[in-house]
Order: C-alpha cells, then structure tokens, then sequence
C-alpha cells in the first residue's frame, strides 16, 4: 500500500529523500536563481512601461468593478429585497450595468494589450537569443547538439509565452483583489475577516513544501526535453544513414529510453504541481465552512446581517479565487521558469569579445605569417593539433598544404580565420597580429570553401548572393559562370530562382561544391582557403574549375588543401604537415629533389 | 485510421477514475451554497443555533471529501497525460522512422521536431487540464444550473435566457482559433528550421560575416511568429468579456425578477440568496472557460499537424519479403530508369549492368551525372520508376528490407556521425558486435592507429558533441562503420576525396581483400582502374561500360580524362 503510494504506476521518484535533504545549501542559491531569473524577464517586461502603465490601470478597473458588482448586489439584497421596498433598486441595477459594461471592456483592452506586450518580450528573448548565438565562439558550438539548442529557442521560450500571456496580468489583478477584498471585508466585519484569513499561512507552508519538490523536477523535465530533442534531431537529420545500416530498431529503443525519463520527469513534475490547486481549494473551502458557521452564530445575536454572510462567501471565494486560478496554472508558471533559466544560461556563455568599434574598411595585402604557432581544441586532452608552427605566405602567393588526415591543415585555415584562438604565437596578416585586427575585418578580406559544402533553405541566387549581400543579378551570373555552375544552373526547373530544399537533394553533392565556389567567387577576397574545395568535382568539371580558381587566385593569397597533385603542383610552396607539426616545406621541385616525405607521398601515389 | 485523440484508448479506466474523482470534487462544491441557504433559512431565521454547527461541521466534512478526491486526482490526471503523450511520441516517431526517404522532402526535419515536442507538449497540456479542471467549468455551469432550478425553476429561467447565444458565440471563435493557432505552429517550424540551419553553417556564417544578416533574417521570422501569436490570442480575448457579461446581466434578471416573486410570495429570501450564489459560481466558471477554448483551439490545430504524420499519403516502405538470398553477392541493373518521386526530371535512363559476386564496378561521371542516384537505388531507399534492381538474385522489391540492408555496407559522401562513442556509432554496422570485430574494422579503414592516440580510445564521444575529427577521419569512420557488418555488397559513394594518397592506397589494397561485391563512385582513373569494370555516366545515361582498356578505345571523354590525369602524372615525374 504504501508503495503504491510511493510509486504510483510505477513511477520511481526522481528525487530521493537524500536529494530533498540535501537542499539546506542549495536552496538560497536556487531562490536566487529564481529570483534572478524573474527579474530579467522583469526588465524586457518593462521596457515597455507606458502600455504596461496602461494595463495595470485598467486591471485595476477591471478588479474594482469585479469587487463593486457583489457588493451592489449584496447591497440590494439588504436594502431593498429583505424588507420588501423596492423603490429606486431600478436606479441601482441601472449602475450595475454600467459597472458590468466598464467590467468587460476593461477586461478585454487590458488581455488585448497585454499579450502584444509579452509576445513582444518573447520576441525579444528569441531575437536575443539568437543574436547572442551568432556571436558565440565556434567551440560553443562543438559541444553541443543542435537538436537540444533548438529546443532552447522553441520549446523553452515557447514555455515562457504561454506564462506570460496569462499569468502577469493574474499576478496583478490577484494583488489588487486581494488588497481590495481585505479592505471591504474588515470595514463590513472583523472578525469573518479574520476568520478568512486563517488559512494564508497554512496556504504559505503547504506551497513551499511543494515547490521544494517541482522547482527542480521542471528543470529535469526540461533537460529531458532538449536531449529528446536533441536526439530526433540528428537521427532524422541522418535518416539515410539510419536505414542504410537498418538502425530503426535501435533508434526506436534510444528514443524509448530518453522518452521514458521525460514521461518520468514529467510525470513527478506535474503531480505535485497538481496538489497546489487542490491544497488551496480545501483551504478556501475551510474558510467558507468557518464563515458560514461561525457568521451564522454571530448572526443570531444580531452582530452579523445575513446580507453580510452573503457578501462574506461571495469575497471569501473572490479572496482565494485568482490565487487559485494562478495555482492551477502553476505548473506552465514553473515550467516557464525552468525554461527561462536555460535561455538565459546560453545567454550568459561569453561571446567573442565585441570589436567591432576598430572595424576598417583598408584592404589588406595579404601577407600572412605564422610564427611559432600552437593550438588544441578546448577539451581535448590530447597532445597538441598545432605545435610550434612558423612559415611566411607572401601576398599573392599560393601555399598548399598536405599531409595524411588529422595532420592539421583545416586546423590551420580556421586558425587563420580566427574561428579559434592560437594558444601560443601569433598569425600576423601584413604584420599586423590577427588578434588586434576586429575579427569583421579581416573575415571580410577572406572567403572560405568549406569541406562539406553548406546550402541553405534559399533560391540558386540567394546563396551565391550570400558572399555579397548587394551583387546585382549580373554578378551572382556571372560568378555562376566563372565557378562553372551556371549551365546545371540553368538546366534547374526555374534557374536561378530553384529554391534548394532543406538537404538540398536536388543537387548533387559536386553541384553544391560548385555553388560554394561561386559564393566565394562573389566575396572578391584578398585571401582565399579552399578546404578540399574540389573533391567531389569530376576531372571534366574540375579543369574548368581550375582555369577559374587560377584565374580567381590571381593577386590573392590562396591557402589550398587538396590531395590531388595537379591542384598542388601549382602552389609556389608547399607544405607538409604531420601530426600538427610542419615536417617540409618549399616549392615543388625543391621538394622533390631533397627525397623527403612529399617525394615519398608522390612515389606511392603512383603505385 | 486513428486519430491522436483515440490514443487515450488504452486509458479509459484510468480516466474514468480521474473524472469520477473531479466529480465528487465538483459535487461537494455544488452542495455547498445549499448548505448556506440552509443554515440561513433553518439556522439564522429560524434562530436554531444547533442547526448552525451541524451544518458548519458538514461543511468542513466535505471540504475534505473534495480535498482528497483531488489529491487522487492528481497522480491519475498527471500519469494519463504523460503516458498519453509517450505512447503518441513513439507512434509518431516511429511512423518517421517508417518513412521512405521521398516523405523527408515534404516533412523537413525541423516541421517533425516541433510535431514530436512542441505540438505533443500542448495537447498533453489540455489532456491533463480536462481531467483536472477544464471539465469543471462546463459542469460547474451545468451543475449550478440544475441546482438553481432546484432552488426555484422560476428564477433560475432567468439565468438560461442567454445560454444559447453564447454557446453559438463559442462556437463560432473555437473554430477561427483553431485556424489561427495552426499558423502559430506553422511559424514555429520556421523558426525552428532557421536556428537548424544555423547551427550546420556556423562556420560559413562566420566566415561571411553574416552574423548580423542572419539576426535580420531571423527577426523576421521571429516577427512573424510573433505577430501570428498576437492575432490569435487577440481574437480568442474577446471570448471571456462577452461571457462575462451575458452571464452578469442575467443576473441582474434574477435579481430584478426575483425580488417581484418575492414580494408575490412566490419565493423566499434564502432562495434568492443561493441562486444569487450559483449564478456568481457560473460566472466564476466561465472566466475559465475562455482559457478553456484558447487551450482546445491550440490543441486542435496541433493535434491536426501530428495527424497530418500518421496519415500521410505514404505506404511507408515496404519492409516484408523474402530473407534469403538466391545468388549471394550479385547485383543487376535491368533498363532502369529513375525519376525522383514529385519531380519531372529522369535522372536515371536504361541502364543496364550485371555484377558476378566480389566484382568490382567503378562509376564516374560529371557531377550531377546520376551516380548517387544509381547507388541509393541498391538499398531501395528509392524504387526505380522503369525497370528492375536485383541483388542476390533478386528483385529488391522482394526482399525483406531490413534483411536486404543488413547484407550492404554503404559508406556516403558526406559522414554522418551520431552522438556517442566510436565504439557507438561503429557497432552501427553490426549490433553487439565485439572490440576486436570494431578495431579490425578500423585497422582495414586506416583509422585504427589515430583512435588509440585518443586518451579515451574507442569509448572517445563524436558526433554533434564530439571531438574535433578531420574530414578524412570521419570518412575513415565510416567506412570502418561499413566494414563492421562484413557486407557481401559495399558501397563507396566518392568517400576517399578526403584522404591522402598514401592512407587512400593502403586502404584501397585493403578493400581488394574483402570478400563483398564493390560499386564505388570515383573521379580518379587510377582508381577505377581498380574494379573490374567501370561505368561512365552522362546525364543519366550510361554512355560507356566496359573494362578500362574497352572505355579507352570506345570512349572519347573517358580518354579524354585519363588524358588529363595522366597527364598530370607525368608531369610529376618531371
């Protein structure tokens, strides 16, 4: 029996008493994670003070007149229908109207306005939040799993939304019918006002024994969402790999197994959110049990009218009744919380430093420098990617880079970009360390080919155009042209206004190298990295594609990678990396000639 | 077929119990304004002090009857909900699973998401509120209104004057809110596909600086979703002051009315005092109902977007048939022709080639020529539209599925790793597939060495969350992911572009050993040269097949590349 309590359908707890005694310490902390976290959905709230100004003055219409109406009718009872004189009661009733008339209009401006003011605070959150993702270092992103920090833009804010829309204004009018219900019913009686306010703080202790438990249960149920989420993501993203391998099965039971944990979570979450209302509906129903009784004691000797006991139920209900219907919404109120917690943790993630004050227009030259250079990935425990890099790239040049996988040569290029900082040395751009040049500046003196070519949701021209917002439709052609992708491009269904689909299907893998190519065309970079740019091009395409690069590559500083030998035989230096370190360097020939590594590599590459 | 709402089926007990529970609860409450015009009729009036406390201590009785009902309620309400929601999740996802690849172009990744999160959540949400409160409104209505009619049927007349009215009222708004909400949702696919976008392009955005643009862009979206969102709720505002004041004027109908049958003698104070009481109770009620029909509205429209998966016009792929193989290891292409499913476009035009077992056919062609196509027509991730694929002897619209992908190692174009281990995602290939079976998988696909350099070896996290893997690592793992299952066919769809000359040859000497039929597509005439035959694709049309000496006389553009790419050989020797 008591199991049955304890684990109702089977549900372990998730929190042991272990957990919950451990809470001393941690409670401060998670009220003031509470409290921080109300007050910063607080300032977006306020920056829109006139309409809210506005909406709290009409909530307190609207409460008044809620209080007004019972007690004309309280009054009408006692004043006319008890002694049976009905003269002017019409009068009264006439103002009734106009109470309810004024009742129901503020109502409605006051939800009208209010939920413009939350969607826009929610608006704000989400443009923020993503505004402070594009200012995320890359190695944010490394760690995380897009489906989870999707749930944080939707699922998380969208818990806030909800909450706001409906509770701010609960808050307020249940404040003021509380102040308002408290003042009418000591003028009217003190003594049924005491009565009624018994039950305030044992409403206090029931709530806090509660919210020690659901406080930290949303905030499991959320995690349990994002990982959810997190999961679907990659496993529909990666759909084909799924089926090629027959992984449904397997899928399925990982999906079972984090779905489980939300239902778990959920599951305590909501339940004890749930007792809240009915805690506080028992309480209200005590003090109407203690009205009634003891007002109908105090009637008997007179101290009391029944008009009164009426007026006493009625407010007694209106006393309790916005805290109630906020108790009902209390789990969507925590929810919102957990929910806002995680937004703003993202939101707290250190950007990369704002420079964008020294921002300068000056093209560079492109004269590139690496002096003693080291790098590892944040986290990685392993040695080194980079170790003590030097060479000097000088402005026009092309420097090719090869070296088995995992050698460092994407490593390098994103170091370049700073897309990471160096941990050691220093990467000098025409002498100037690329850690004192505002990351805008020198990106928009370089255009990228990445190794797996990314299109987005957008038309033919849109993404060519995305290497240079204001190209004329003559440009984005003509890149189209000169990267040879405009005659698949024109063999599309509507040209170059096709929009691409989400994975881009339409396309083939090569053609989407090809529009990436042309992006980088568009850009006119000073210095160009092309990552494996032509892998997946056939040869046919891939000559053209080489006259066009050559022809691009001219007066610009170009850092290849490439493992097919014609694209490197035409560098001016080439350099040979091995597990992060530069192991030759020189031209072609030189190279060559002194039998090292790379005249090694070209020997078996004939095999 | 079903629909989400009848997954509640399983349930019905248990929802049964949660609705009993409420209406205790509710019947309580309902009793109570009698009690009061008992105890001032029969009490006060009557002057009986013990008729006072009686009633008084059965008002606090039932007070707790209603309290425990609720508590009751709560864990039923709390645990349909949740398992309500589970069991429309795994059928949900698991209908996406069954999905055959062309539905992915009409449901894109991020619309499924919101469905299996957004839009489960809100129906849970409203499934939960019914069995604890939303019903109440509805029968607190009702409830109040029988009682008042048995109070006094005269009066009570008063209060149901305006009922039909309103309920057309209802009506009416329900219907517009439900239109409107599936637009919110419709938004928030948006939004969602926008951030998907940007997380898979962070470096590229960063690259062209497009941070700033992307925000605009992703203002506008935001705008929109917020601008959807407002309408909605705006338009479903106006239910609850209309409400309120139909309701608030029938009051004063029974005010005005009754205190006439009152002085008539028709009625009596205490009665008008308890109908009073129920038509406030009503009242009370309906300002939740407004929240009510906002809640139903959304969960409609959302509970259409999950349908809309569960009855797609899709037979989902076609899993049964046969299980063992005829020939194993064979593979025929007879005059197949493909067009991808909504298109118009052939990609693929009668083709034709037989592959005896452990033959190997190398595929090149321009980009764009069809290749890819080709290959996914093996696993059947696609049907060909004219002609037959067998493998193993048979069609593969005969094959069982999942017997007929268990026997293929396909390795894409582009390496698609999950979050977990490497040892995770190797034993994709192959389900308990043990460490040695995984490292001499890895050693054949070259990556054996660099993942014991790793400080946590096999058990190193990749995936979204993973380590830093290079390019040619995450191909190397693919392929290793491959090999696992020892497949009797594999598929190499251009997965070596990025490794280097030296890891590529050794691999390639490794994959001469294995014992599985080889379709690889490749642009290199070096490679090639290593299968037994090679096919030349052009706009889906296979304009050359033979060995590489026969293409060599035959065809004028395989020269033509093998021109160039020796060429270019030569060169290196200078």
């Amino acid at each position: 029996m008591f199991d049955a309590i304890r684990r109702p359908f089977g549900y372990e707890p998730v929190l042991t008493k272990e957990d919950l005694k451990k809470s001393p310490d941690k409670k401060n902390e998670r009220a003031k994670n509470w409290k921080s976290t109300l007050l910063r959905i607080w300032k977006l709230v306020d920056e829109q003070r006139t309409l809210l100004i506005v909406v709290l003055a009409l909530v307190f219409i609207s409460s008044a007149m809620a209080l007004l109406g019972p007690f004309l009718i309280g009054y009408i009872i006692d004043t006319y229908i008890v002694p049976g004189a009905f003269e002017g009661m019409g009068l009264i009733i006439g103002w009734l109207i106009m109470v309810y008339v004024l009742h129901s209009v503020s109502l409605y401006l006051q939800n009208y306005w209010m939920v413009g003011i939350a969607q826009q605070v929610i608006y704000q959150m989400r443009a923020g939040l993503f505004g402070h993702l594009q200012r995320l270092p890359v190695s944010f992103f490394d760690k995380r799993q897009h489906g989870e920090l999707m749930s944080r833009v939707t699922n998380d804010i969208e818990n806030v939304s909800s909450t706001l829309n409906t509770s701010f204004i609960q808050v307020f009018s249940s404040i003021l019918t509380l102040v308002g219900t408290a003042v009418v019913m000591v003028m009217l009686s003190p003594i049924l006002t005491v009565l009624t306010f018994i039950i305030i703080p044992l409403m206090y202790w029931s709530i806090r024994w509660i919210t020690k438990r659901t406080g930290r249960l949303y905030k499991e149920q959320q995690k349990a969402v994002g990982d959810l989420n997190g999961m679907i993501e990659e496993t529909i993203s990666g759909q084909k790999i799924v089926k090629a391998f027959s992984q449904e099965d397997r899928v399925m039971d990982e999906f079972l197994v984090k779905s489980e944990r939300l239902r778990r979570t959920g599951f305590w979450a909501w339940t004890y959110a749930g007792f809240i209302p009915k805690v506080m509906n028992f309480l209200n129903n005590g003090s109407f049990a203690l009205v009634a009784g003891i007002g109908g004691l105090l009637a008997l000797n007179g101290s009391v009218t029944i008009g009164v006991i009426v007026i006493f139920t009625e407010y007694s209900r209106q006393f309790t009744r916005p805290l109630n219907d906020l108790a009902n919404q209390f789990n969507t109120v925590l929810s919102a919380i957990a929910g806002a917690e995680r937004v703003f943790a993202i939101m707290d993630e250190a950007e990369e430093a704002d420079d964008t004050k020294n921002n300068t227009e000056k093209r560079l030259e492109g004269k590139v420098e690496f002096d003693n250079v080291s790098f590892k990935y944040e986290g990685a425990e392993e040695e080194w990617t980079i170790r003590n890099l030097s060479f000097t790239v000088e402005t026009g040049q092309t420097a090719a880079f090869v070296g088995a996988t995992g050698a460092g040569k994407t490593t390098v290029m994103q170091l370049l970009a700073r897309f990471y900082d160096v941990d050691e040395g220093e990467i000098r751009i025409d002498g100037t360390p690329i850690g004192e040049m505002p990351r805008e500046t020198l990106r928009k003196q370089i255009a990228f080919v990445l190794q797996d070519p990314f299109l987005f949701e957008a038309s033919v021209s849109d993404n060519i155009r995305y290497g240079k917002l204001d190209a004329s439709d003559e440009e984005v052609v003509e890149a189209a042209k000169q990267a040879n992708a405009h005659d698949f491009i024109s063999k599309l269904p509507e040209g170059y206004d096709t929009v691409l689909s989400g994975d881009g299907s339409m396309i083939s893998q090569g053609q989407k190298q090809l529009l990436s190519i042309a992006r980088a065309l568009i850009a006119d970079p000073v210095i160009l990295l092309l990552d494996e740019a032509t892998s997946s091009i056939d040869t046919v395409t891939e000559l053209k594609i080489q006259e066009a690069l050559e022809r691009l590559m001219e007066g610009r500083t170009s850092f290849v990678i490439a493992h097919r030998l014609n694209t490197v035989r035409k560098a001016d230096f080439v350099y040979v990396m091995e597990l992060g370190k530069l192991v030759e360097a020189g031209s072609q020939a030189e190279l060559l000639e002194k039998g090292g590594l790379y005249a090694t590599m070209l020997a078996d590459a004939k095999l | 077929m079903k629909t989400v709402f009848s997954y509640t089926k399983p349930y019905s007990f248990l929802i049964g119990v949660a609705l009993f529970l409420m209406l205790l609860e509710l019947a309580v409450e309902l009793l109570q304004p009698l009690v009061i015009a008992s105890i001032i009729d029969d009490g006060i009036v009557a002057g009986d002090q013990d008729t006072i406390i009686r009633l008084g201590l059965v008002l606090m009785g039932l007070s707790l009857i209603a309290f425990l009902s609720g508590v009751v309620n709560s864990y039923f309400a709390s645990h349909v909900s949740h398992s309500f929601s589970f069991d429309v999740r795994r059928e949900v996802y698991g209908r996406v699973q069954s999905f055959s690849l062309a539905m992915f172009n009409k449901f894109p990744a991020s619309g499924l998401i919101t469905r299996l999160t957004s839009d489960v959540q809100l129906i849970q949400q409203v499934l939960y509120m019914s069995l604890r409160i939303m019903l109440r409104a509805p029968l607190l209505v009702i409830g109040s209104m029988v009682m008042a009619f048995v109070v006094n049927a005269q009066l009570a007349i008063y209060l149901i004057i305006v009922f039909p009215i309103l309920l057309a009222f209802l009506y009416v708004m329900v219907r517009k809110g439900v239109v409107y909400f599936s637009f919110v949702q419709q938004r928030l696919d948006k939004v969602n596909r926008m951030v998907q976008e940007n997380l898979q392009a962070v470096r590229l955005i960063k690259a062209y600086l497009r941070g700033k643009y992307e925000a605009n862009r992703f203002s506008e979206v935001a705008g929109a979703l917020k601008t959807d969102t407002v309408k909605a709720f705006r338009i479903m505002e106006i239910i609850l002051p209309i409400l309120l004041f139909g309701m608030n004027v029938s009051l004063l109908a029974v005010i005005w009315f009754g205190a006439f049958e009152i002085q008539g003698g028709d009625a009596q104070i205490g009665e008008l005092v308890a109908i009073v009481n129920y038509a406030m109770r009503m009242t009370g009620a309906f300002s939740m109902f407004s929240f009510i029909i906002m809640a139903f509205a959304r969960a409609k429209a959302s509970s259409d977007r999950i349908e809309e998966i569960l009855l797609a016009e899709d037979g989902g792929e076609e899993l049964d048939g046969a299980t063992v193989p005829v020939e194993e290891g064979t593979v025929r292409f007879d005059d197949v022709s493909f067009t991808y499913p909504g298109t118009s476009r052939r990609v693929l035009q009668h083709i034709s080639f037989e592959l005896a077992p452990r033959e190997k056919l190398a595929i090149m062609g321009a980009t764009g020529s069809g290749k890819t196509s080709l290959l996914q027509l093996i696993p059947r991730f696609y049907e060909a539209t004219e002609g037959s694929v067998s493998v193993h002897g048979r069609d593969v619209r005969e094959w069982n599925l999942q017997e007929l992908r268990k026997t293929i190692g396909l390795v894409p174009q582009q390496s698609m790793l999950f979050t977990g281990s490497i040892s995770d995602n190797l034993s994709w290939g192959k389900e308990q597939a043990e460490l040695p079976e995984l490292t001499e998988a890895a050693e054949k696909a070259q990556i054996d060495e660099t993942i014991q350099r790793f400080p946590k070896g096999y058990e190193t996290r990749v995936g979204q969350k993973g380590v830093n893997l290079s390019g040619g690592q995450k191909q190397r793992l693919s392929i290793a992911r491959a090999l696992v299952r020892k497949p009797s066919i594999l598929i190499l769809d251009d997965s070596t572009s990025a490794l280097d000359v030296k890891t590529e040859s050794a691999l390639w000497a490794e994959l001469d050993k294995e014992q599985a039929t080889t379709l690889l597509v490749t642009q290199k005439v070096r490679t090639a040269m290593r299968a037994d035959r090679i096919l030349l694709l052009e706009d889906g049309v296979a304009s050359a097949y033979g060995t590489h000496d026969e293409l060599l006389n035959m065809s004028p553009l395989y020269r033509e590349i093998a021109q160039s790419q020796q060429a270019e050989e030569v060169d290196e020797y200078v």
